[in-house]
């Protein structure tokens, strides 16, 4: 387990360390003249007249919402694309009686995303992804 | 688990490094490719230092890497200092950490037993999620680059970027899930070896499952028609307006990872990886079992070099083929089409996986016209109907939506 593991990790590690020591390099190689135009927002050219943490849109919100649950529920769909085709899968399962038949999953997982795009249906009608 | 650990070392400061200097020239690749379509020489001085040589401009990626370290490196004051800092590290680090999982090519065998696996993390089983998960964290650099920035161009550029990528995660996700269906694995080199051992390439099994999952790599890639993140135009430089010197090169370098990830992840989970009818069959050269030579090993390599470079020369050629689309377009084919699409592909393919479906195997290839081949015409047909033209901007009395309440 930590085999397989132990590479990700380090090439995750490796990234970040290669990253913080550009970041460093910079630092140390770059010159410093800080200035009170340089400390200014841009803004295109014209003097900022408030700072930027105000309201957005509520858009952004409900899409995020929107993304998390279909998200979720196409990932529910990957352990049963991979049962469904190996033998340790679903075939193994019916065979020692913990399902009924190859069937019945398919069906399951038929009515599972009937039921996803009847959600999808619903957000459409609700006008979710309505762009103005 | 010390070998392992170095060997594992060695494989992720190469890959690092070699990636690093690939996404350097393939800026320069893609301002020549820009120059050429635009009808004008493009970048071609910077050779060899104090000499006259040119070398068609091979030093500038060099000089543009070393221009970018003697920057300043500066933190305006306004912004949050540690998130500021963080956004441009974890977008980069995701960027790299990607590629541990995506095969090279096939096993390389070396004289005797040695083998190389031209992957960073051999047999991981889970690797397609993998991808997908680090390729979601690039959101995370994203929103807190333009949140930390404290700037409305910025912040601004980091909600309509976030939007974006997370919108066409799903058809994204959609599209692989079409291949997972008819393969039952997640490791991208089985994805590859299945396509191999059947002779057939999974753009022409699943064509609707390919033209979901290469709109959505353009749209998560950022690129022309998608660039809205950093729509010059409108956002001066988005979300990292306010990011100077080192720090916008981590962002841009992370940026033409992207594309990278995503031409590999086209060409194995679409094009076939490693493989080319005839080219790559260990039976079309005559040679037993189950070991392949070294040089027909570097075929494969070669082969899967050539695909993923094909696919960069696309995505390079798209961009200065295409105008943006405007940001209600773009979720509207995101939501409203590519969503639907790829719903339907994933159907399609697990009834196909499922039963004996005539004229066609549980592959998704059939006779001269695939089952598949059908469903795509009919899905796009079906879409092109109910769906309004992105380009018809006239305002309507009556909502031309599907459910009549959009």
């Amino acid at each position: 387990m930590a085999a397989i593991w132990l590479p990700i990790f380090l090439f995750v590690a490796f990234g970040a360390l290669l990253a913080g020591g550009m970041l460093v390099a910079g630092f140390l190689i770059g010159p410093h003249r800080r200035n009170p135009v340089k400390e200014m927002p841009y803004e295109s050219g014209m003097d900022p007249f408030h700072d930027a943490r105000r309201r957005f849109s509520v858009r952004f919100h409900v899409v995020a919402v929107a993304f998390l649950v279909f998200d979720v529920e196409l990932l529910f769909l990957y352990p049963w694309a991979v049962a469904s085709r190996q033998a340790v899968g679903i075939d193994a399962a019916v065979q020692q009686g913990f399902v009924g038949g190859r069937g019945l999953v398919f069906g399951g997982v038929m009515l599972f995303v009937a039921l996803v795009v009847l959600g999808f249906v619903y957000d459409w009608r609700k006008g979710v992804f309505r762009w103005r | 688990m010390l070998e392992l650990a170095a060997i594992a070392l060695v494989k992720v400061v190469i890959l690092s490094f070699g990636l690093l200097t690939a996404a350097a020239y393939l800026v320069l690749l893609e301002r020549r490719v820009a120059a050429w379509v635009q009808d004008r020489r493009g970048p071609n001085r910077v050779g060899i230092p104090l000499t006259s040589i040119r070398l068609f401009g091979l030093g500038q990626p060099l000089a543009d890497g070393l221009k970018f370290i003697f920057k300043e490196e500066f933190t305006p004051s306004h912004v949050d200092r540690w998130m500021y800092t963080l956004a441009p590290i974890s977008i980069l680090a995701t960027a790299l950490a990607v590629f541990a999982v995506i095969p090279f090519g096939d096993v390389l065998t070396l004289g005797g037993e040695r083998t190389i696996e031209l992957v960073v993390a051999p047999g991981f089983d889970a690797g397609a999620i993998y991808v997908f998960a680090l390729s979601s964290l690039a959101v995370y650099g994203v929103i807190l680059g333009g949140w930390a920035s404290n700037n409305k161009y910025s912040l601004l550029g980091g909600l309509r970027s976030s939007a974006q990528l997370i919108a066409y995660e799903l058809p994204l996700s959609l599209g692989l899930l079409g291949v997972v269906v008819v393969t039952g694995t997640l490791r991208l080199d089985e994805v590859i070896r299945t396509q191999a051992n059947e002779g057939i390439w999974f753009a022409f099994a699943q064509p609707l499952g390919l033209i979901v999952f290469v709109i959505a790599s353009f749209a998560e890639a950022a690129r022309l028609p998608f660039d809205l993140p950093e729509a010059e135009q409108e956002l001066v430089g988005g979300y990292h307006t306010e990011y100077s010197g080192i720090r916008l090169l981590m962002y841009l370098v992370a940026e033409f990872m992207h594309m990278i990830t995503a031409s590999f992840l086209i060409v194995i989970l679409f094009l076939g990886g490693w493989h080319f009818w005839g080219l790559t069959d260990a039976a079309a050269w005559g040679i037993e079992g189950e070991a392949v030579p070294l040089w027909l090993g570097v075929v494969r390599i070669v082969v899967l070099m050539a695909k993923v470079f094909v696919v960069i020369l696309f995505f390079m050629l798209t961009r200065w083929t295409w105008p943006r689309f405007r940001f209600d377009q773009l979720m509207n084919l995101a939501w409203k089409v590519m969503l639907p699409l790829g719903i339907a592909n994933v159907v399609m393919m697990a009834v196909v996986a499922e039963f004996e479906v005539p004229l066609t195997d549980r592959l998704g290839r059939g006779g001269v016209i695939g089952l598949t081949w059908v469903g795509t015409l009919l899905t796009l047909i079906v879409a092109a109907l109910l769906v309004p033209l992105h380009s018809d901007n006239r305002r309507r009395s009556i909502e031309p939506d599907l459910f009549g309440t959009s």
